[in-house]
């Protein structure tokens, strides 16, 4: 899968999870600062992730990713399996 | 500004966390009940009198109040930024109040050095940004600050109550702590002029925050709760200021007293001096006032707060039960006051005043029947006497005991004389409305009528000696000693650590330290020629660097008088060295006179993590081994401290010619004492080092170091 589309897919689970326009998530927006996600949105974030991809991340590793940019390439990583 | 010194920076950037004109607080939401809502409720609900603007990434208002995405977006100036993120994002945030120009900070959010090596290279990545932007901040992991201060009132915290005014500051540590003393000091109405947690005083630590507090008007006296000290001098530097120039006295409750730090010791000094006694021994320098826990410590702070100083020790005790009466006479005499003797006036007074029955002596039995006008009669006698400097006022609740009104009574008496008054009103239930009469009017009140007494000997001894008498200097005086750091350095490149009684007494030599002269002998012949040169008797010792109990192998022989005899010695001395540790490498055999009729005393050097040198003195054999008679000071100390130190412990006597003894030659042993002081100071590589024994001569005849070792820091 390309990582543009990797990017939009993350962005849309993204608009989903903390209900933001997805027009107003940046590339390098980090989901705690930018986007205000507390602890509980960012665990809900890496389980609409799983699903989304249907992959299955360390969740320790997932919690230290921090902006979109981040998690794309943590997720394209799964993806290359 | 830009790198200006850390320690200036933060004496210029507090001023804004406790007076800002504006707040950011940064990364705060809605949600009742967690810390970056509540952070933001209490700011308004303790009616802060500054503006105040929320930072949120996903808010547009809270609590009314328009919020802020960044706090780069705020258009006005903001003078304190205050930091609730999670721990990930608290650099970010951090950043920006650099960019924004914010100078002062508070770093609520929990999740560094606390939490293992991840954490302290997020809190270091913080101090880094600090220094970027000359930012001072508290922190992280802290519950917050509170200034009560009217033209302030700002509860920057997640405490549950906000405090009422008061004239103590309380610095802490650990911020569960101060929560439950917030809460403690509620139920006693004690209030507070500032409340701090500092957390892990990654930036700013309690030396900055007691430097403040030396020039805040409302504060009286600072109370400190600390877990570890990590600049010992420059915290006792801080408190010997604030009380010199200010007269605030500063207590610490320190926590971790029976910590384990001297098992592994390998000298007499190492072994003796444990953390806790080095930190009792500095703190003790430095004019401190150790407490034993929070209790204590407010019943020292009230004492301090809402009473005025004793002149003296003198103490009247009025009381209504005599069982309580003798026990507070008890702890009177054990704490080192005085049950004050009344003048005849005084007396006359009391016989006129009291029933026939009562007891007009001191302690005053004012009988259980008596009402308010018979303590009324007795109090305005006893404050009237010259020879009475305090009165302890003890009640005990009986049918006819109007309790209210003894208490209204106390303090309208009290407030008449320049004496201190404290108060025990002996019970729970009862008393309870009458204690709080008492708390209300400022006057100290304590459940047992004996915790009166250590507040009471406390404000006394601050007053009369530590104020103004702090000679205990913390500076050192004399020229650096290049020699005695040129040998230690010369033996830390050849590897040594431990250095034997030759090379060690060649290091004291350098600062003209009394040292016994040495001769080496490598061979019997040698042994017996230059002892006869010495003159007898003389002592032999093995040298060796791999000998470090040099008893302990049968490598000393005493008192040899002839040159056979030292021939001999020398051969035993070798063949049981040799014996107990065949791989030892032998030198020679020392050899020196031996000294007689002297008195045997240890001195000695121990680093310390936290305080640096610290020089020891104490007697030696049993009382050293089995009493622990000794006594400490942090390095440098003059000759003035040097003599306290000798004075200080329990069998000083000994040295001052009592029961037929000869009066030892003290100056000599408190001019050694300072020498090895120098040593300390200017030789930091040295991590223990023991005069075991020096020995001491009559007075005016001085001393002798007749063995030493040192053990270098690797």
């Amino acid at each position: 899968m390309e990582k543009e589309e990797v990017k939009q897919r993350i962005k849309k689970v993204v608009s989903q999870v903390l209900k933001i326009d997805e027009s107003e998530i940046a590339d390098n927006a980090n989901f705690i600062f930018d986007l205000g996600a507390d602890s509980m949105q960012s665990m809900l974030l890496i389980a609409a992730f799983e699903e989304e991809f249907d992959i299955e991340m360390d969740v320790e590793k997932a919690q230290e990713v921090q902006t979109i940019d981040g998690a794309v390439d943590f997720i394209s990583k799964y993806l290359q399996g | 500004m830009k790198n200006m010194n850390r320690a200036e920076l933060h004496k210029k950037n507090l001023h804004a966390v406790f007076y800002p004109q504006s707040v950011a607080v940064i990364g705060t939401n809605k949600m009742k009940g967690t810390v970056p809502g509540d952070i933001f409720t209490n700011i308004l609900k303790a009616n802060f009198q500054g503006i105040i603007y929320p930072v949120s990434p996903r808010e547009k208002s809270i609590g009314g109040v328009k919020a802020f995405k960044y706090v780069i977006d705020i258009p006005d100036e903001v003078d304190l930024g205050i930091i609730v993120f999670p721990s990930s994002v608290c650099k970010l945030a951090l950043e920006q109040c650099g960019q924004k120009g914010i100078k002062s900070v508070i770093i609520i959010s929990a999740g560094f050095r606390e939490v293992g090596p991840k954490g302290l290279e997020k809190e270091k990545e913080l101090l880094d940004i600090a220094k970027k932007y000359d930012i001072s901040f508290i922190g992280p992991n802290c519950l917050g600050v509170i200034n009560t201060d009217p033209v302030s009132r700002l509860n920057a915290s997640f405490a549950r109550k906000y405090p009422t005014e008061g004239s103590i500051a309380f610095l802490s540590q650990s911020g569960a702590l101060c929560t439950a003393v917030l809460d403690y000091a509620r139920a006693k109405n004690i209030g507070f002029s500032k409340f701090v947690s500092f957390g892990n005083k990654a930036d700013i630590s309690e030396i900055e925050l007691i430097y403040y507090l030396m020039g805040d008007p409302k504060t009286k006296v600072i109370l400190l709760y600390l877990e570890e000290i990590t600049d010992g001098p420059g915290l006792m530097k801080a408190a010997r200021e604030v009380i010199m120039k200010s007269h605030k006295p500063v207590l610490i409750l320190k926590s971790g007293r029976t910590e384990e730090g001297a098992s592994a010791a390998a000298s007499h000094t190492g072994s003796l001096a444990g953390k806790d006694e080095i930190c009792d021994a500095a703190f003790r320098q430095a004019g401190i006032i150790r407490c034993e826990n929070i209790e204590e410590m407010f019943n020292i702070a009230i004492a301090f707060v809402y009473q005025p100083p004793p002149q003296s020790k003198r103490v009247a005790i009025v009381t209504n039960a005599g069982g309580p009466g003798v026990l507070t006479t008890d702890a009177v005499v054990r704490e080192g006051l005085q049950l004050a003797k009344f003048s005849e006036k005084t007396t006359l007074t009391l016989k006129r005043s009291l029933p026939t029955t009562a007891n007009i002596n001191n302690p005053v039995d004012v009988i259980g029947d008596a009402r308010a006008d018979r303590y009324v009669a007795a109090i305005s006698a006893v404050f009237k006497d010259e020879n009475v400097d305090g009165v302890f006022v003890i009640l005990t609740p009986q049918s006819m005991t109007d309790i209210d009104s003894i208490a209204t009574e106390i303090a309208r008496v009290a407030n008449q004389f320049d004496k201190p008054v404290y108060a025990s009103f002996m019970g729970q239930a009862d008393v309870s409305s009458g204690i709080k009469i008492l708390e209300h009017s400022n006057i100290p009140h304590y459940i047992l009528p004996e915790s009166m007494c250590k507040p009471f000997h406390t404000v006394y001894n601050f007053n009369h000696f530590v104020v103004n008498n702090m000679p205990e200097i913390l500076v050192s005086a004399h020229p650096e000693n290049q020699a005695a750091r040129k040998l230690i350095d010369d033996f830390i490149q050849a590897g040594k650590k431990h250095l034997n009684e030759f090379d060690a007494s060649g290091i004291l030599e350098t600062y003209q330290m009394p040292v016994v002269e040495k001769k080496l002998a490598k061979s019997p012949n040698e042994a017996g020629k230059m002892a006869a040169e010495t003159g007898f008797p003389v002592v032999m010792k093995v040298i060796s660097d791999d000998v470090f109990h040099k008893f302990d192998v049968g490598g000393v022989v005493l008192n040899i008088q002839s040159e056979d005899q030292a021939e001999q010695a020398f051969e035993s001395i070798i063949q049981n060295t040799k014996k107990n540790l065949p791989d030892a490498e032998i030198r020679g055999v020392q050899i020196t006179r031996q000294i007689q009729n002297g008195m045997e005393v240890i001195l000695g050097i121990k680093k310390d993590p936290s305080f640096g040198s610290v020089i020891m003195f104490g007697f030696g054999g049993i009382f050293v081994e089995i009493f622990r008679d000794v006594s400490f000071r942090v390095a440098p100390i003059d000759k003035s401290t040097a003599l306290k130190m000798i004075k200080e412990i329990k069998s000083s006597e000994l040295l001052s010619g009592v029961r037929g003894t000869k009066l030892r030659d003290i100056d000599a042993i408190a001019d050694t004492l300072v020498k090895i002081s120098a040593l300390a100071t200017d030789c930091p590589q040295i991590k223990e080092l023991d005069i075991n024994p020096l020995i001491v001569l009559e007075k005016g005849k001085g001393c002798f170091v007749a063995d030493t070792k040192i053990i270098l820091e690797s």
